[in-house]
């Protein structure tokens, strides 16, 4: 086991090979119908917006509730390349990801001058505005929303069923998993760190503060983006401005507030967690709000660093303690 | 000369803080910098390592750099390290993760290799790992890598912040208040730490201090603010004989007119 975690941590590569063979697997000797096949393509769609997530807010520490606008830009890249162009995924994926990043940009330069809750209400504004701007666009469709988007085809192959198309949201949701987690171990993740504890000891240890900002809202978009492209796709390939609403939002902040802000596998817990509570509770729809704000407030205050973090602390205090009686001997 | 400055000059509304200082360093020394609360010690730190920028018609050059209007980061590049008074630790990161972030500036590989994750990426991050492990040992934190910094105690934290400082291997090294707040055992075993690290990097080092004891037995030459101007420069027996420092410090000497006058009024 133990040089199995150290070919592992040399070779972070061969873990994702590894989780991707298993992925591969569970379908055929788990799923029992196409719901569940379904589920699981949103749950990879929401990993992919809490592991960007959690980068520009676990890691940067920069507070934005604008995130959902910049998965709609994604999803409407998509939609609108689809219906103008007749473009596939493999088209529209990219595609989607370079136009939201640009909008990231957009959405990180008020961060050099705001903090907190101020940067906080400039970026809802930001979201709130793309998604009205869809809504009253009849470029985008309006109110009516972009319909029976393709699915990809491989070698003749459509996946045009929710079934199929698991094998393709999950290899995107595994490469997006592997470059946040290999971003977020190297020193660009440790310089969002200390931007985010201190922008002014950051810069004395050489830090650009400004550069990782908006270098971690460019990341974040991106992955927003991926993920709405991929959406935009799922069967039945429908997309709607209501799907992009502030409650979208809260729900994607309790993924990563839930899994742990900060935490490397944070956003991943809380996505695979409170999507599948969220889709469980779906016939208490009155009150899913209501107890995803109570699961935010009662998270920060007894578990602020999520599950996650949690769980890295019992085994850091585990091998501390164990450190000091063997030197106690 | 390592760090030059020249006509420095800092005003914050209608207060001088630092007011036309002219102060050379050359490269190897231990420089102390004292004087009373509010003379503009921590106000010169801030001005050379870029926090402020100075006031129109200064000069500051640093190991032949002009670095009057540059930014924190790329002094911070450049090799000019500094702590703080207030310590400013990244309190919730683990104390390994604090000192690694200190070496951002000597990390060789490129961005794109890191969105990758190249293998070279993971070997370079275990040497870093080591060498900055190593690094905690030699304060003696090295037990401690995992925890968060906020579970240090006092005394610990001021060593982190030295350890973090050292990291990017600086040739200029700025302490403000290395020592506050710690008990006088504790002070000799800082200081200690501070010249085998001086000697073992070879490091430049400026050293703000209020416990005079540190500053007289360390320092090879002090320099004495008051009022934002530098009031005496020179050995510590020098200076420790200067009258404008000893009246900074304690107050006018006068005779027993002066005194009546003063307190009849």
């Amino acid at each position: 086991m133990e040089k199995f975690k150290k070919i592992i941590s040399q070779y972070p590569f061969l873990g994702f090979i590894i989780a991707y063979l298993v992925l591969l697997c569970v379908p055929t000797i788990f799923f029992t119908d196409l719901y569940q096949s379904h589920l699981s393509s949103l749950i990879f769609i929401n990993i992919i917006v809490a592991a960007g997530l959690n980068i520009v807010k676990g890691y940067c520490g920069q507070v934005t509730v604008g995130h959902v606008g910049l998965y709609a830009v994604g999803s409407y890249t998509a939609g609108c390349m689809f219906m103008y162009l007749g473009s596939d995924l493999w088209m529209t994926l990219p595609a989607a990801i370079i136009v939201t990043g640009l909008f990231g940009i957009a959405f990180g330069i008020p961060s050099f001058r705001l903090e907190g809750p101020y940067l906080a209400l400039a970026t809802l504004g930001g979201g709130e505005a793309i998604r009205l701007f869809i809504e009253n666009g009849e470029f985008f469709g309006s109110t009516y929303g972009i319909s029976s988007i393709s699915q990809p085809v491989i070698f003749g192959v459509p996946f045009d069923t929710p079934d199929k198309y698991y094998y393709i949201s999950m290899p995107v949701m595994l490469i997006a998993v592997y470059f946040s987690y290999s971003i977020l171990k190297s020193s660009i993740g440790r310089a969002f760190m200390s931007v985010r504890e201190d922008p002014i000891s950051a810069a004395a240890s050489g830090i650009d503060i400004k550069k990782y900002k908006i270098l971690a809202f460019i990341l974040s978009a991106m992955f927003a983006g991926a993920a709405g492209a991929v959406y935009a796709h799922l069967p039945p390939g429908y997309i709607h401005p209501n799907n992009y609403t502030v409650i979208e939002m809260v729900t994607f902040l309790a993924m990563v507030v839930f899994g742990g802000l900060g935490h490397i596998w944070g956003g991943i817990i809380g996505a695979i967690i409170i999507t599948i509570v969220y889709d469980l509770t779906r016939p208490l729809y009155e009150y899913q709000l209501f107890i995803f704000g109570l699961t935010i407030v009662l998270t920060i205050l007894f578990m602020p660093k999520g599950i996650g973090g949690f769980i890295d602390k019992i085994f850091i205090d585990k091998r501390f303690k164990k450190k000091k009686v063997e030197e106690g001997k | 000369m390592l760090l030059k400055t020249k006509n420095l000059m800092k005003a914050f509304g209608g207060l001088k803080a630092i007011d036309k200082v002219d102060f050379e360093l050359p490269a190897g020394e231990i420089r102390g910098i004292i004087g009373p609360n509010g003379s503009g010690k921590s106000t010169f730190f801030n001005l050379v390592s870029g926090v402020y920028d100075p006031d129109p018609g200064s000069y500051i050059e640093f190991n032949g750099h002009d670095i009057t209007n540059e930014p924190p980061h790329k002094i911070g590049a450049l090799g000019l390290s500094r702590t703080f008074q207030l310590l400013r630790l990244y309190q919730d990161m683990s104390v390994i993760n604090n000192v690694m972030s200190g070496y951002h500036t000597r990390v060789k590989y490129k961005f794109f290799d890191a969105v990758i994750g190249r293998k070279k990426i993971w070997d370079q991050e275990k040497e870093i790992k080591d060498e900055m492990m190593e690094l905690l040992s030699f304060v003696g934190l090295a037990d401690y890598a995992e925890l968060n910094a906020s579970e240090l105690s006092g005394g610990q934290r001021r060593l982190l912040v030295l350890a973090r400082a050292i990291a990017m291997k600086p040739k200029l090294l700025m302490l403000d208040e290395p020592a506050a707040g710690l008990s006088p055992v504790n002070v000799d075993n800082l200081m200690k730490i501070i010249m085998q690290l001086k000697d073992k990097y070879g490091l430049t080092l400026i050293i703000i201090e209020h416990i005079l004891k540190v500053v007289m037995d360390t320092c090879n030459t002090v320099t004495v603010l008051d009022h934002g101007q530098k009031i005496a420069e020179g050995t510590p027996s020098q200076v420790k004989d200067d009258n404008a420092v000893i009246e900074a410090y304690l107050g006018k000497k006068m005779n027993d007119e002066e005194m009546r006058k003063a307190l009849a009024v």
